[in-house]
């Protein structure tokens, strides 16, 4: 942490949470606020540094890894908050055409 | 003289009759046993497959939202409890007619409850566990709460309430059941075991906070996710981790090993350690029934391994990923399935694809289980 600098708020909370020790009320709470709190960004490279040992192809890969909360930051949050956004599609490899993105509710 | 002994006559001629007598008959001991193979696809929807004629004998509907498809039968085989509607409710159906005998909804309007993966069933069938992971919905904020494990009467029926609460670790995510001391197996960061009578926790094995030295090993990373090894009473917890021969960090000297802690859910005997050269990454794991030195894997490949021995024996290229893999009781089939919609078959001598069983939806993280039926 020594070379790391906080830039934002919650960066500045967890590093005064460090100094204090009191890093052991930092929980996991992807069970409430979605996958997007969920720190894994997915599999971008295997452990050898190259693509072979990915889930493959991703269409089948797909909803294990979203419904896992595996890939936050691509796909829906089907957990919490988009539990509906790929129910009319059941086979992903079949009918990914079909699989729609998801936009902001209008107020 | 000792072999003499060992041996009774009577008794033995006896074992002999009865061989022949189930021979007339067409039977064998095993044969009393039908084996169900389960598993759960989108849009949400229990599958029941004949593993005699590995054809599909029915689907039940699961009511909720699909997620996480995970399913523990009850010892008798005759339920599945089925994990649904974004990883909170549990459904128990009876396999052979669909009719849904056990409900538990786990969030109120103030809390909200999921549950990841973590169900298992008592040896004698009549309680149902869950670790839940539940956060108070406050006006203003959210408040994350101890998770537990909480305990339900399968014969409460539906809208089952639990029965009993105990603390547990943050992270469970896998859980087995030991006959012997009717205690869960909470799988997490340590694979710990919980008494389902008085909450007591004991640790079965250190992982996450294991006593080798970082300057000789790299501490271990578990995939605890599906459970399996219903086919001979085993729980498997595999883990990856780095031997250091060298300085840490030193890729030239250090070794890439597979590790395994296994828990035989009868005894509640523990075994742990390193197995196998980590050569390629496997999902799951199990054991051959008939040589419990051999193992298979599922991933982007089915493998084959002699963990006696630290060899691969052999692998079979599969045409996409599959996540999860099961067997026979009497090890005469694999089943490869998960992730998408098609369940692989292949013979475990050999590991030549045999068979394959479409689904009508996706697997996704849903379990593959086996469910014995004594007829």
């Amino acid at each position: 942490m020594k070379h790391l600098k906080s830039f934002n708020k919650k960066a500045k909370m967890l590093d005064a949470a460090v100094s204090q020790g009191d890093v052991e009320e930092v929980v996991a709470m992807q069970s409430v606020v979605g996958c997007t709190s969920v720190n894994d960004p997915g599999w971008e490279v295997d452990p050898f540094g190259g693509l072979g040992s990915l889930c493959q192809p991703m269409e089948s890969d797909l909803y294990g890894c979203a419904d896992a909360c595996w890939w936050p930051a691509q796909v829906p949050d089907t957990m919490s908050t988009h539990p509906n956004w790929s129910q009319d599609v059941a086979k992903a490899d079949e009918d990914w055409r079909k699989i729609d993105a998801v936009f902001p509710e209008s107020e | 003289m000792k072999f003499k002994q060992m041996v009774n006559p009577a008794k033995g001629l006896g074992a002999v009759m009865t061989g022949l007598v189930l021979m007339g008959t067409g039977l064998s001991v095993q044969a009393a046993t039908d084996e169900y193979l389960l598993t759960v696809t989108r849009p949400n929807q229990l599958h029941v497959i004949d593993t005699k004629t590995d054809k599909l004998l029915r689907s039940c509907d699961v009511p909720g939202t699909f997620g996480n498809g995970g399913i523990a039968s009850s010892p008798d085989g005759k339920v599945a409890y089925v994990m649904t509607n974004k990883w909170e409710d549990v459904y128990g159906f009876n396999i052979s007619d669909c009719k849904i005998v056990f409900s538990m909804k786990q969030s109120t309007p103030m809390e909200q409850v999921k549950s990841i993966i973590s169900m298992t069933v008592s040896a004698d069938g009549k309680e149902l566990y869950t670790v839940q992971n539940p956060v108070k919905l406050h006006k203003d904020h959210f408040e994350a709460i101890q998770p537990r494990l909480a305990v339900y009467k399968t014969d409460d029926g539906l809208n089952a309430q639990p029965v009993r609460t105990y603390p547990v670790d943050r992270r469970i995510t896998k859980l087995g059941f030991i006959e012997k001391t009717s205690e869960v197996i909470l799988g997490g960061g340590d694979i710990k075991a919980i008494d389902t009578t008085n909450g007591k926790v004991r640790t079965l094995a250190k992982l996450q906070n294991w006593d080798r030295s970082p300057e000789g090993w790299v501490p271990p990373d578990a995939f605890a996710m599906h459970t399996m090894g219903e086919h001979i009473g085993e729980y498997i917890m595999p883990y990856f981790t780095i031997k250091w021969n060298g300085e840490p960090g030193d890729m030239e000297k250090a070794e890439f090993l597979w590790g395994m802690t296994k828990v035989d859910t009868k005894t509640g005997d523990v075994t742990t350690g390193e197995v196998l050269p980590f050569e390629f990454i496997v999902f799951n794991w199990v054991t051959d029934p008939n040589d419990e030195d051999i193992v298979y894997g599922s991933f982007n490949q089915l493998s084959k391994h002699n963990i006696k021995e630290g060899k691969t024996l052999a692998v079979h290229p599969m045409p996409h990923t599959y996540y999860n893999i099961n067997m026979l009781e009497d090890g005469s089939k694999i089943y490869v399935g998960g992730t998408s919609s098609d369940i692989s078959i292949h013979d475990p001598k050999t590991l030549k694809k045999i068979g394959s069983i479409k689904l009508a939806g996706d697997m996704s993280t849903s379990d593959l289980r086996i469910a014995k039926v004594q007829r």
